[in-house]
């Protein structure tokens, strides 16, 4: 339970609010290399701001205030130039850092581009995403973490879910919502509906822990039946702050990925990596990126799949989850946890500091720990979450399938030739 | 509901009345700890969490002027539980 204060705090993603100025630290996905192959700009929104993202005739990317600083017209429906953009209404130019360049009704007042100055941000490419950042000045560096630069089977499933973005990631420190939602309710839908839910989710949780780690928060269960020295406990998995999850087992290896488009809209991506030990695949040019549906014709929630439960239980919370009005109980201290250390890193930024997980040095790839053998189901886990979850909609579904079991045989094989 | 004047004066505000659970929120508002227990400090820009074991209330706080973080817990009954045996 918090108070009203709190909860408008930790929710407001707005310029000049606290958490929006600690989200403005960080580098987040917006698009797809994809979108620009057609055209060469977007409207995106970000943060409770609205932008456009443009590539160059070179390919380089840029992003600018959406609106037109002289009559606020969308620099969307602009001039693209390599070294800016043009609106299209009248001509006025920005150059990649948002000064203003020409304004060609004005040339006899030059003095007055110089007082016009764009919102701007950088923007890069990578894993077929691009990323923005639109912060302060010297920016870090746009972190390269596994999942998106390593080798493999790409591919991510993707939804603008109608709620904040703070009530995803309280779920991502909340282990015991896994037995529930995922393991007894999909057994009750599995029986009252007539399939087979899978075993995986369905153990007891015996104990979980949190650690803070220099990424964000580690964390760790034991599974009835297990130990400590399995790998949910031994090495967990972490969140990564402030807006991802790393996931994994059986070499499918995942970031969740919950931008905060506005107060009550989270743009979501589950974005895999598959990349078997045994496994062969042909070099992929991009990932494959689909849409996962979270909601049936009626208008009722999907949830016979795992994904679709946790956006059952994310948006039906509300656009905001009004926290003065929750019972919080001992199991959910990790939620508790990731509140402090995002009202300790809001604090830092007020005081000019860097907030956690903040990268400023070049780096090749960036390890994440993360469990290999899932809830100690094997390779069956592979099956199970691609069948029973979001990527049961990925266009790949059946080549994946292929691949892990390929993979696990040849595993095998090896295993007995040895 | 608790008499208003017993409330914290703003930028303090309640949930609606007629939201099911503003009761537990007015508790809340009046038993967070209001200062850090290692250094004295004002909590009220630090991060408070409430959360219930057994019959206890539990407060995760964290104190924005000493980095302190831990649980005070508010007792209405001493509660054991045993382990097995």
């Amino acid at each position: 339970m918090l108070t009203v204060e709190q909860n408008e705090e930790l929710t407001k993603v707005g310029p000049g609010t606290p958490m929006g100025e600690l989200l403005r630290n960080y580098w987040y996905p917006i698009a797809f290399d994809e979108d620009f192959d057609n055209k060469p700009s977007k409207s995106v929104r970000l943060l409770s701001e609205n932008w456009t993202l443009y590539k160059t005739p070179s390919g380089k990317y840029g992003i600018i205030g959406e609106h037109c600083p002289h009559r606020r017209a969308s620099l969307t429906y602009g001039v693209v130039h390599e070294d800016g953009i043009r609106c299209g209404y009248h001509g006025w130019k920005f150059d990649m850092d948002g000064n203003c360049m020409e304004q060609p009704a004005e040339a006899e007042n030059e003095n007055f581009k110089a007082r016009v100055k764009a919102k701007s941000g950088l923007a890069e490419t990578m894993g077929g995403m691009i990323w923005v950042y639109v912060g302060e000045q010297p920016a870090p560096k746009l972190p390269r973490f596994d999942v998106f630069v390593l080798d493999g089977i790409r591919e991510a499933g993707y939804a603008t879910l109608p709620c904040n973005w703070l009530q995803i990631m309280e779920n991502s420190v909340d282990p015991h919502h896994v037995e529930w939602l995922h393991g007894y309710y999909f057994e009750f839908l599995g029986q009252t509906q007539g399939f087979d839910a899978p075993k995986s989710f369905q153990k007891k949780h015996m104990k979980t822990a949190f650690d803070e780690f220099e990424w964000g928060i580690i964390k760790r269960r034991v599974l009835e039946g297990h130990s400590e020295a399995d790998d949910d406990w031994a090495i967990g998995h972490p969140l990564v702050f402030p807006f991802f999850m790393r996931v994994g087992g059986q070499w499918i290896d995942q970031m969740q990925i919950r931008v905060p488009i506005d107060d009550t809209t989270t743009w979501k991506l589950f974005y895999s990596l598959h990349h078997p030990e045994g496994g062969v695949w042909e070099h992929q040019e991009r990932p494959v990126f689909y849409p996962f549906p979270y909601k049936d014709e009626n208008g009722e929630f999907i949830t016979d799949y795992v994904e679709g439960q946790d956006a059952m239980a994310w948006v039906s919370q509300g656009p905001v989850t009004d926290r003065t009005q929750e019972h919080l109980g001992r199991s959910d201290a990790g939620v508790a946890l990731l509140r402090k250390m995002f009202k300790e890193n809001m604090r830092k930024v007020a005081n000019g500091e860097d907030p956690i997980a903040i990268i400023r040095e070049e780096h090749d790839v960036i390890h994440l720990p993360c469990e290999r053998d899932k809830f100690g189901a094997g390779t069956a886990f592979t099956d199970q979450w691609i069948t029973g979850g979001s990527m049961r909609y990925s266009p790949l579904k059946e080549q994946l399938l292929k691949l892990h079991r390929d993979a696990a045989a040849n595993r095998e094989k090896a295993k007995s030739e040895a | 509901m608790v008499d208003p004047k017993l409330l914290p004066l703003d930028p303090h505000r309640l949930p609606d009345p007629g939201e099911w659970f503003a009761p537990d929120a007015e508790r809340h508002l009046l038993d967070r700890p209001k200062f850090c227990p290692t250094c004295g400090g004002d909590l009220d820009d630090g991060m408070i969490t409430e959360y219930w074991r057994s019959e206890d209330r539990v407060f995760y706080t964290w104190c924005p002027h000493c980095a302190w973080t831990g649980t005070i817990v508010r007792v209405e009954r001493a509660t054991i539980f045993e382990a097995e045996h």
